[in-house]
């Protein structure tokens, strides 16, 4: 606990400041709660992509692939060599399928970000076939 | 680094086992091999921009190919499996 947790905890036990300041006072300090155990979950190793047969297919095809996320953070780098005639061919891509983004923006602090996100994806998809894309 | 390569349904069948680890000590000799080359071409290319990333290609390469471990790919149709995995 840092000391202006401590300071701002103790004004509170001793009544000089309401409930209401102590937190405005927390707020402003940028001290996140006490992080529930569903947030402490232990960082994903594995991104999972998980294609099968839905229940009323007749396809059998089935997909399995499990993808080490160390192998997604150093394929990430390779990103770095996209020359700059393609990024823009990228950002017009993008442009025409409606999405606003430009490629050249992309910092490496973005994408580690990005991966780091990763923990918590979680995507079903059921229809023809059942697709999930999860960590593990 | 074992990579298992499997191209039949048969689930008796384990598949083939390679040793990625040799091919590694091949390819790691061409990059000794090359490297005077890649030296040469990023201090051409240095004033570009280009011959940072030329530098770059080396230590990104190792890293990709060491954490390959892990990875599982299996597709599977009525006829066939191919699983490729990296133990």
């Amino acid at each position: 606990m840092s000391d202006e947790r401590k300071k701002i905890l103790d004004m509170l036990q001793r009544g000089k400041i309401t409930v209401e300041e102590a937190e405005k006072l927390l707020a402003a300090l940028g001290v996140p709660e006490e992080a529930s155990p569903e947030a402490q979950k232990p960082g994903c190793r594995y991104l999972r992509v998980v294609v099968e047969p839905g229940p009323q297919s007749e396809d059998r095809d089935r997909v399995n692939i499990r993808v080490p996320m160390k192998l997604i953070r150093a394929g990430l780098k390779w990103a770095a060599f996209v020359p700059k005639e393609a990024q823009s061919s990228i950002n017009q891509a993008l442009r025409e399928k409606g999405i606003e983004m430009d490629f050249n923006q992309i910092t490496r602090e973005d994408i580690e970000e990005l991966v780091s996100q990763l923990n918590d994806l979680t995507v079903e998809v059921e229809g023809k076939e059942k697709v999930r894309i999860y960590c593990e | 680094m074992l990579m298992r390569l499997k191209l039949s349904r048969d689930p008796n069948k384990y598949g083939l086992i390679l040793p990625v680890f040799l091919v590694w000590i091949l390819l790691f000799a061409l990059m000794i091999i090359l490297l005077p080359f890649v030296l040469l071409g990023a201090l051409f290319t240095w004033a570009s921009g280009q011959g940072k990333w030329l530098l770059m290609t080396y230590p990104l390469l190792i890293s990709t190919l060491f954490h390959l471990s892990g990875l599982h790919i299996e597709v599977e149709n009525e006829e066939q499996n191919i699983l490729i995995a990296f133990l």
